[in-house]
């Protein structure tokens, strides 16, 4: 595989952080990234971005919410089976 | 219904699809168990199109409504959760572009390339900074602040977790497309975020790193000019 510039890296950078890609996509994107501080930061940082992404994640429904929806599914019932 | 619990994302989907039965042959009670498993992802998505929670409530509303209406258009050959979210996505989008105000985002306004601007490594424990409800709030604010089309992808693939092909098919998008979208989605996110959750450099790393970057430039032309 050819040598790869910042752009052909930057353009896989899903590729590597999804465990994608041959093995030697793999290895040429690892290549690039050892000598390249930039390239380097970016994935790097990428991977942090998606673990705080994935940690933080406490989303929730509001329990007003919730409750109001099941209210509308009641009523939807008791209107298809009457 | 009483219990509010939390939804289960990892539910095996055989259990989807034995309630889907249970519901199909008369047994409504037996969508309640799924409108508990699933109203998370679907309040999720509807509010990443939409924006604010008053709107993805009715889409949630209409949703579930709609889900179980037309039940037995569901055909096992996918998960029920990604069916089921995809009827979200519709019902989502369909209420955004009703908006008066609502302009579309031409796709090809957004497909200049972004280019990563910052390059200082991060942090590894941001805990030690932030509290965890801190950290929450700068991740929402960061995904409210993307555009639409990013993230609504960043949303499906990389909050909720969908594989590439299904959240293609929930959005109606070829795979390409998905890709293209979430490889900015994440460069955006990674430069909204990077602010908070940088190392603060010591002036010595950064003329250090200003040396290594202007030497690696001056390497390349001089391979270049060798034609290397």
């Amino acid at each position: 595989m050819k040598t790869m510039d910042c752009k052909d890296v930057l353009a896989n950078l899903s590729v590597y952080v999804d465990g994608e890609g041959s093995a030697e996509l793999r290895h040429a994107l690892e290549e690039h990234i050892s000598r390249c501080r930039r390239c380097r930061v970016v994935f790097d940082s990428t991977e942090k971005m998606l673990k705080v992404v994935t940690d933080a994640d406490a989303f929730n429904v509001p329990l007003s919410v919730s409750a109001r929806l099941y209210t509308r599914l009641e009523k939807e019932w008791s209107e298809t089976s009457s | 219904m009483a219990e509010y619990e939390r939804a289960e994302p990892n539910a095996p989907a055989e259990d989807d699809f034995l309630l889907v039965e249970r519901v199909l042959t008369g047994d409504r009670r037996a969508f309640e168990p799924l409108v508990r498993r699933h109203e998370r992802r679907v309040f999720r998505v509807a509010v990443a199109i939409l924006g604010n929670a008053e709107d993805a409530e009715e889409a949630m509303q209409d949703t579930f409504i709609r889900a179980f209406r037309h039940l037995d258009q569901f055909r096992n050959e996918s998960r029920f959760s990604t069916w089921l979210t995809r009827i979200a996505v519709n019902q989502a989008i369909e209420k955004r572009n009703a908006r008066k105000n609502y302009v579309p985002l031409a796709e090809a306004e957004t497909e200049s390339s972004i280019s990563p601007r910052r390059f200082e490594p991060w942090r590894s424990n941001p805990e030690e900074l932030y509290g965890k409800q801190e950290i929450h709030r700068l991740v929402e604010e960061a995904i409210q602040a993307l555009p639409e089309i990013y993230r609504e992808v960043f949303v499906l693939r990389d909050v909720e977790g969908l594989r590439a092909d299904e959240a293609a098919d929930v959005l109606g998008v070829g795979i390409p497309a998905l890709k293209s979208r979430l490889l900015r989605a994440r460069l955006l996110m990674r430069e909204m975020l990077a602010e908070k959750l940088e190392q603060t450099p010591s002036l010595r790393t950064k003329v250090m790193h200003a040396a290594v970057d202007a030497g690696t430039a001056m390497a390349m032309k001089v391979m270049r000019a060798a034609g290397m």
